[in-house]
């Protein structure tokens, strides 16, 4: 007998969700495992059976990692610096500076490029062919120039190099805002006595603020988040996040997941914590225009 | 004051001259109307005009001062565009208040002005509301007091109209003329839509491929058309052409189609045989049911319009030779019935086959 169709949107549906259900649990699990783990005593962390939930669960990873609170580092894994608090105070200046220089330039560039063609569309694609190139290919050559300017290790270093390297994506985002805004409005302000920088900070800005807000939030979590360049262009004075998180791992110290999972969560919240500032703007930014503004 | 006048105006694309020497004065508070289809160069002329696009050879004078190298904000100009181009993040009275901001009137004048003009184009309760608020007729007016307020010399209008239905659009032709009557400035109104230029056009600038094809009083464009092309541009139902020979016979000259046969009026009598297209409107065609017209065709449609009956004719040709007649009497005849009609003959217009009029000697 053949099925209703009530009853087959019924069992395609049951299908759907399950199927969605289980890699929901797939991808959110280390995301659970990783923020568990970090309310974790040292004893619960590689324990068999393991520990789903912390019991009981305790601060204790935070304060050590973060704080170099020395009373909850009872075991060997105690760490006893304060450098996390130095490379996230790092981080923020690299990648807020980088982020805001590169979307400034960014959408400069974008408005030349979608008002005056500065750049040809041959011009716009190598832009983006540019990012494609893998930055270990110049990372290496990088670290010698420089050296011998002697930008190696510092603040301005990872921030020019990122900047540059983000540029490019700054560009094409903005780029595809300002495409939207009609030459019309801009020309109506034009007519009614605006300057040209008057009709830029007064209409187009506004009108792409979603869209500078996505882009901003976009380079900014790919600047928070590198590694690569950050490993080889800093040594020792300067250390961002992402490097922090990578020492806890050392053969030397063994396998301190819990501190490591209090780093990784600390890494992660700034990132959530802007997003929620800005989420108003996200969803109209990130639907690229594909929603009448 | 503002008395506009285009020099030798050229406009090229890349390789493609959209507009072709264009040389034409627009007299103070004139209401003008560029008129043509789509891609004639009525557009970039209004556009150069407004300063958007910088003419390639050709000077613009405005009140007899070369304004080429002026930007758009320095010429006293006011632009009304097709897509309204309000600012969408502003709301209707910031919208109307900009050009003032920018000509940095203080606030309190501001104000008041706002108020005037919103009162003037009738939208004073709309002041509060943002543009997505406001239908497509409420926007056209909002755009037409954001540049009344700025108190141009001149208004461009680049086809306002065009994004509304029937009725708003014959509303907003009112408007504009009213506002035409009221402000005593010069106009400069670009549309595609004949009847727009027929009803609010002092003169009518009309353009084909970049040129200017004719121009004229709404009157002398319809009733004296310069070229096939005018002739079957203007009116609505357009002017019947049919194409056949002119033939001189015992000293008359005739018109032959595949569908009728018949004598020209006197000042053609001297004009050269060969082919051509007689034009005449559909109101200047009677039907003459008890017989003994010029010609004899066979109707294909009749279209009941209330006030007025169209009548569509067989010709022998794709497109219908059409009469006008008034009220509903005609409307009972049958497809098909082959009808007399009489041509009103001193109303018969001759083109050669380049297109061109015939005028004949009058």
């Amino acid at each position: 007998m053949a099925m209703t169709k009530s009853k087959r949107r019924r069992i395609t549906a049951i299908i759907r969700y399950a199927v969605l259900s289980v890699w929901a649990v797939i991808a959110f699990f280390p995301i659970y495992w990783i923020i568990s783990t970090s309310f974790k005593l040292d004893t619960q962390w590689f324990a068999w059976p393991p520990y789903y939930f912390p019991s009981p669960p305790t601060l204790a990873n935070y304060l050590n990692v973060w704080f170099g609170a020395e009373e909850y580092a009872q075991t060997q894994y105690a760490i006893s610096s304060q450098k996390p608090l130095i490379s996230l105070y790092n981080s923020m200046v690299i990648a807020a500076t980088s982020t805001t220089l590169s979307v400034l330039l960014g959408s400069m560039i974008a408005y030349g490029v979608s008002r005056y063609r500065i750049l040809s569309e041959v011009r716009m694609f190598q832009l983006l062919m540019l990012r494609m190139i893998p930055p270990i290919v110049v990372v290496a050559p990088l670290s010698l120039y420089y050296t011998a300017v002697g930008l190696i290790d510092t603040r301005f270093g990872l921030i020019l190099v990122y900047f540059l390297t983000t540029l490019p994506y700054a560009v094409w985002m903005t780029k595809s805002f300002i495409d939207e805004v009609p030459l019309e409005v801009e020309q109506a302000a034009e007519i009614l006595g605006a300057s040209r920088w008057r009709t830029v900070f007064e209409i187009v800005l506004p009108l792409i603020r979603s869209g500078l807000v996505a882009t901003f939030l976009f380079i900014l979590i790919l600047t928070w988040s590198e590694y690569l360049l950050a490993l080889i262009i800093t040594k020792t004075q300067v250390t961002t996040l992402p490097i922090e998180l990578s020492k806890y791992q050392g053969s030397t110290e063994g396998r301190v997941y819990g501190r490591q999972a209090a780093l990784a969560v600390g890494i992660t919240v700034p990132l959530m914590i802007v997003g929620l500032i800005i989420r108003k703007h996200l969803a109209r930014g990130f639907s690229f225009g594909m929603v009448r503004r | 004051m503002a008395r506009i006048e285009l020099c030798s105006l050229e406009k090229y694309f890349g390789a493609v001259r959209a507009v072709k020497n264009l040389s034409f004065t627009i007299e103070d508070g004139e209401f003008i109307v560029f008129v043509g289809p789509s891609g004639c160069g009525k557009t970039t002329t209004l556009r150069m005009i407004a300063g958007f696009e910088d003419p390639t050879s050709g000077e613009i004078r405005i009140d007899g001062r070369v304004v080429n190298d002026l930007e758009p904000r320095d010429r006293g100009l006011g632009m009304v565009f097709q897509s309204h181009a309000l600012f969408p993040h502003k709301n209707v009275a910031q919208n109307i208040e900009f050009g003032l901001r920018m000509k940095s009137v203080p606030p309190e004048e501001r104000v008041k002005r706002v108020r005037e003009v919103a009162e003037m184009v009738r939208i004073g309760h709309l002041l509060e509301k943002m543009p997505s608020q406001c239908s497509g007729g409420e926007s056209q007016r909002v755009a037409l007091a954001r540049t009344l307020v700025t108190n141009p010399s001149t208004f461009l209008l680049d086809e306002p109209l065009s994004s509304l239905d029937a009725k708003l659009r014959r509303e907003l032709r009112a408007e504009c003329d009213r506002l035409h009557e009221t402000l005593k400035r010069t106009f400069i109104y670009v549309t595609h839509d004949q009847e727009e230029a027929m009803t609010l056009a002092d003169r009518i600038v009309v353009m084909r491929a970049g040129e200017i094809v004719q121009i004229g009083s709404p009157m002398e464009i319809y009733s004296d058309p310069v070229n096939h092309f005018v002739a079957d541009f203007f009116g609505s139902p357009s002017m019947n052409l049919v194409a056949g020979a002119i033939v001189q016979t015992n000293g008359s000259a005739r018109f032959r189609s595949t569908s009728f046969d018949i004598v020209l009026p006197e000042h053609f009598k001297d004009v050269a045989p060969g082919s051509g297209t007689l034009g005449i409107r559909p109101e200047h065609v009677d039907v003459t049911l008890g017989g003994g017209g010029d010609i004899e065709l066979p109707v294909r449609l009749v279209e009941p319009l209330g006030k007025d009956t169209l009548l569509y004719f067989e010709a022998g040709a794709d497109r219908a030779f059409v009469a006008v007649t008034e009220g509903l009497g005609m409307a009972a005849i049958k497809v098909g019935e082959r009808v007399a009609l009489s041509l009103d003959r001193p109303r018969i217009h001759l083109f050669d086959d380049t297109g061109q009029r015939i005028k004949g000697a009058r």
